[in-house]
């Protein structure tokens, strides 16, 4: 096999190009070997040893799990559609007023973290503090709350509304691919409204669907937030939190072949998952290719229909999002957790902020900033060398590179920090100091980032002819001054966008950080989680307030300079 | 001041590999203009990357003006910054984010055949005169119409004053009527820079009209290298006989060296050293060397006009004549209906005849 190259030279770009990739697989790799180990890791006293599985799966309690995140995957992904594909309907195909309006509200929803959403719906739902609980345990003078959202099935309709964005924006491109030609042509056909819904709509747009399902789901087997803050309190366990009990224990030494044998678990099932949705997406493009160009889809009057469109819009953003971070805000001020009324209201004060250690949150803050500048840029650099070696060079190792960069699109990121813990503690300990620093977090982002970053690029770079490269090396440029000169400034747009983008990604972003955060490299959403596993609701919410507020400016220059391309590609 | 010999270039594609340049000698004179002409993938493309570095050869080597640009033995590879060409290319490839003059000027601040800068702004202003653009420096070039952006791609091309200009179709993506202008063009362009041309083309007009010699290739391999006057009137072979020009075919039989018989009774032409009598030729003739006349007369053969096809200057006739079909240029204001009666009267010379199994 020959390697990519230009003219037959390896290209400068490669090396670039393959050390994420190899993070990939040392990431990956590590947890594999650490299931088969016992005994003192990274020691002469530690041995191969089949063991961890035989205790895993020995143990009644991953049963339970495996149930658990079952229930929540599939509540996740029923309730992510059923909300996201009418509004991604509404948008594409009728004349809705202010779409725009909706694409700000659905942006909104995929940024807003989900670990701030699942804060409020504790205040809300959680069967002893949250407020609906206790209103109606006061009305109906019950012994328990009636609600419980610390279920599988509560904590699904959490994230399933907090992913509808998710299904919106996969779902919405599937409108827009899909030819209602072809809809139109069956009518004239004569085949009724009915039939032609049944025999040429929904086949079209089966793939499709199909893939938002896949996708959403492998999401949701591997959601740690939600399940964390509002499931971890009360005992319920998914996946994720699992690992994170048997990662942190509070009463015991870690059994990390334990974390190695869950972890594999969930990476075969990660990629089972991986390669069917790999098939849908070919098969989903497949029918893409008949879009003609330059249609004008024609667009359903709703008519009266329009206000009742508007109104479920309003109520998924009121509840799913507006709610929950409101009630956050309001306990940020509050003396203790109660539901707001007017005795509360007289009640709210500054007092948090006092209780709150500023030197924390500094320390997380500037965490923060050091990853958003840092991974943009790696992120940005990495993905520049595989676009431009995938869409610009003809060797085979082209497809395997591409492959490499869109596996951490679908495997969770949670395996990729779990990875990266057991580097840093068992392989990397004596060589490179990585443990507790944010480089290492920092890593862990560049790989999960890597994959939109990629396709943007490739998508960008597509569009510009391979000929106005070649004509500046005619001219006489080098490579490095025709791409300073030519290629850089024809993809600033998109570079800006993915930048901005991955910024705000890795602002907002609590898995990877709660797993390898210590005192030494925590972040603010890191912050958030400690005071929250520690029972200090008040102070999380003050942290998360702040958060928001600091959150605003970022989406605006988000708006300015990178929203079309963003949407378009995630 | 080219010099291509044996050039081989494999690519690898989905169903195996693809010999693109399949052994090609080529030499181009000093301020000659050479045209590459075949039908699309015969490799004109693949040749023209090479000389110009963009793609490394799998054999032979090129030389540009003496200097030793690429061998595939001696594992010499100069890259495209490195050699003195100017390249035009079929989507012009002129530069989005600039605007014409920082188009022409780029080559000249940025290139390995960078100039003083005191000079830059004389030299693009007499690029862009010599291309007929001066007075649209400052637009943006995505303003320009398509005529207008390939002539910013000429002057970006010869702003360096290269010894070897090199262009891929430049005018494949041009409407007819721009076409025919800016074919004068650049060659008026070409002849003043005095430069030495290669020129890529599939339009046989184009290529006779501009070429001092044209080089006709076909899967990877040249068929011809001649004046456009002998491609035009002493095609080798078949395919060159087919490409070029229009031709009417007719399956014959050798009779001796000097005779054929085909549909049309016995033929007196030269026939080719390498047929034996009773060979089967297929025999060539032009239709504008067919007389035609309205009318039955002993002094030619029968024949009944199927269709005609008027093409203003001309005008083309299908005639049946026997069991023979044959297109015959009309001269002059003849005119004639479908089913009219002729009289067509065969050439002395003009006459081609073709070994089978060419
Ligand atoms: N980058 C490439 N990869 C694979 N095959 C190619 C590539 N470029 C050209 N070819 C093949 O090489 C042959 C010659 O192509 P080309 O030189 O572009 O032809 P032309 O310019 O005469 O139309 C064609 O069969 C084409 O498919
Ligand atoms: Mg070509």
């Amino acid at each position: 096999m020959r390697l990519p190259s230009l003219n037959g030279q390896v290209s400068p770009l490669l090396p670039v190009a393959l050390a994420p990739m190899a993070l990939v697989a040392v990431f990956i790799l590590v947890i594999v070997w650490v299931s088969f180990q016992s005994g003192t890791l990274g020691t002469v006293h530690s041995n191969y040893t089949l063991e961890n599985y035989h205790d895993v799966l020995g143990d009644s309690a991953i049963y339970g799990v495996i149930w658990n995140t079952l229930w929540f995957a599939f509540s996740t992904v029923f309730f992510a559609l059923i909300i996201g594909l009418p509004i991604a309907w509404l948008t594409e195909r009728t004349t809705i007023p202010g779409k725009p309006a909706i694409y700000v509200i659905m942006t909104l929803g995929l940024l807003i973290p989900g670990i701030f959403v699942a804060m409020g719906w504790t205040f809300i739902a959680h069967p002893r503090i949250g407020f609906i609980n206790r209103w109606l345990v006061d009305l109906f003078a019950l012994d328990d709350g009636p609600v419980n959202i610390a279920t599988p099935l509560g904590m699904g309709f959490v994230q399933g509304m907090n992913l509808a964005p998710l299904a919106f924006i996969l779902t919405t491109q599937m409108f827009r691919a899909m030819n209602p030609m072809l809809e139109e042509a069956a009518r004239t056909a004569g085949m009724s409204a009915a039939a032609t819904l049944r025999r040429v709509t929904l086949p079209l747009a089966g793939p499709a669907i199909l893939a938002a399902v896949i996708y959403i789901f492998i999401v949701g087997i591997a959601t740690f937030d939600i399940p964390a803050v509002i499931g971890l309190g009360n005992r319920v366990y998914l996946f994720s939190t699992y690992l994170f009990t048997l990662t942190f224990p509070e009463d015991m030494e870690p059994r990390y072949g334990i974390t190695g044998a869950v972890g594999v678990l969930m990476i075969v099932v990660a990629l089972a998952l991986t390669a069917w949705y790999g098939r849908v997406l070919q098969k989903g493009n497949r029918y893409q290719v008949i879009t003609g160009k330059g249609y004008r889809p024609k667009m359903l009057d709703l008519g009266g229909w329009n206000w009742a469109a508007w109104a479920m819009i309003a109520v998924y953003a009121l509840i799913s999002k507006f709610v929950p971070i409101a009630l956050v805000g309001f306990i940020a001020f509050a003396p203790y957790v109660a539901p707001p009324s007017l005795e509360m209201w007289e009640q709210l004060s500054l007092n948090n902020f006092y209780n709150v250690n500023w030197e924390l949150v500094w320390r997380g803050m500037k965490h923060t900033l050091i990853l958003m500048f840092v991974v943009p840029l790696a992120v940005m650099v990495c993905a520049f060398a595989i676009s431009w070696l995938v869409v610009r060079t003809r060797s085979r190792g082209r497809y395997a590179l591409e492959f490499g960069a869109f596996l951490p699109h679908t495997v969770p990121e949670l395996l990729f920090a779990i990875g990266a813990l057991l580097v840093a503690l068992f392989v990397l300990k004596d060589y490179v100091p990585l443990y507790g620093t944010v480089w290492l977090i920092a890593l862990v982002y560049l790989v999960t980032r890597l994959p939109f970053a990629t396709r943007a690029l490739n998508g960008a770079l597509l569009q510009i002819h391979k000929e106005l490269e070649e004509a500046a090396y005619v001219s006489g440029l080098t490579m490095l001054r025709a791409s300073r000169r030519v290629l850089l400034p024809l993809l600033r747009p998109t570079l800006m966008s993915v930048w901005i983008w991955t910024a705000l990604l890795v602002y907002r972003e609590v898995t990877v950080a709660v797993f390898l955060a210590t005192e030494s490299n925590i972040t603010l959403t890191a912050v958030v989680w400690s005071y929250w596993a520690a029972a200090g609701m008040t102070e999380a919410s003050v942290v998360t307030t702040l958060m928001i507020l600091f959150f605003s400016p970022l989406l605006l220059l988000f708006w300015i300079f990178g929203r079309r391309s963003a949407l378009a590609e995630e | 001041m080219i010099s291509i010999r044996k050039l081989e270039k494999i690519f690898d594609s989905a169903r195996g590999p693809v010999r693109a340049v399949d052994g090609i000698d080529l030499e181009v004179a000093e301020g000659e203009f050479m045209v590459l002409l075949g039908p699309s993938g015969c490799g004109k493309t693949t040749t023209l990357r090479c000389v110009a570095g963009l793609e490394r050869p799998d054999g032979g080597s090129i030389e540009i003006d003496g200097e030793l640009v690429d061998s595939a033995d001696g594992g010499t590879y100069v890259p495209p910054e490195r050699r003195d060409i100017g390249m035009v290319f079929q989507s012009y490839a002129v530069w989005p984010h600039l605007n014409v003059f920082q188009n022409v000027v780029l080559p000249l601040t940025e290139g390995q055949r960078r100039i003083p800068r005191s000079e830059v702004r004389d030299r693009a202003r007499e690029a862009l005169r010599l291309v007929r653009l001066d007075g649209l420096e400052e637009r943006p070039v995505t303003d320009l119409s398509g005529g207008q952006q390939q002539r910013v791609a000429l002057a970006r091309a010869v702003v360096t004053r290269p010894k070897v200009l090199l262009m891929d179709e430049p005018l494949s993506n041009l409407d007819a009527r721009l076409r025919d202008q800016m074919r004068d063009e650049l060659r008026r362009i070409a002849e003043s820079v005095n430069v030495t041309s290669l020129y890529v083309t599939h339009d046989q007009a184009e290529a006779l009209s501009l070429g001092d010699r044209v080089c006709v290739m076909n899967e990877g391999e040249i068929l011809q290298l001649a004046t456009p006057k002998e491609v035009y009137s002493e095609p080798p072979n078949l395919f060159v006989a087919r490409f070029v020009g229009e031709m009417n075919f007719l399956p014959a039989k050798v009779v001796d060296a000097g005779r054929v018989e085909s549909g049309l009774g016995a033929i007196e032409c030269a026939v080719p050293s390498g047929c034996a009598p009773g060979a089967a030729v297929t025999l060539g003739i032009r239709p504008e060397h067919i007389g035609m006349a309205p009318g039955e007369s002993a002094a030619g053969l029968r024949g009944q006009v199927l269709r005609q096809t008027y093409l203003g200057d001309a005008l083309h006739c299908q005639v049946q004549v026997g069991e023979v079909e044959l297109t015959v240029t009309a001269v002059g204001d003849a005119e004639y209906v479908r089913g009219e009666t002729v009289t067509v009267s065969l050439p002395e010379k003009g006459w081609h005849v073709f070994p089978e199994g060419q």
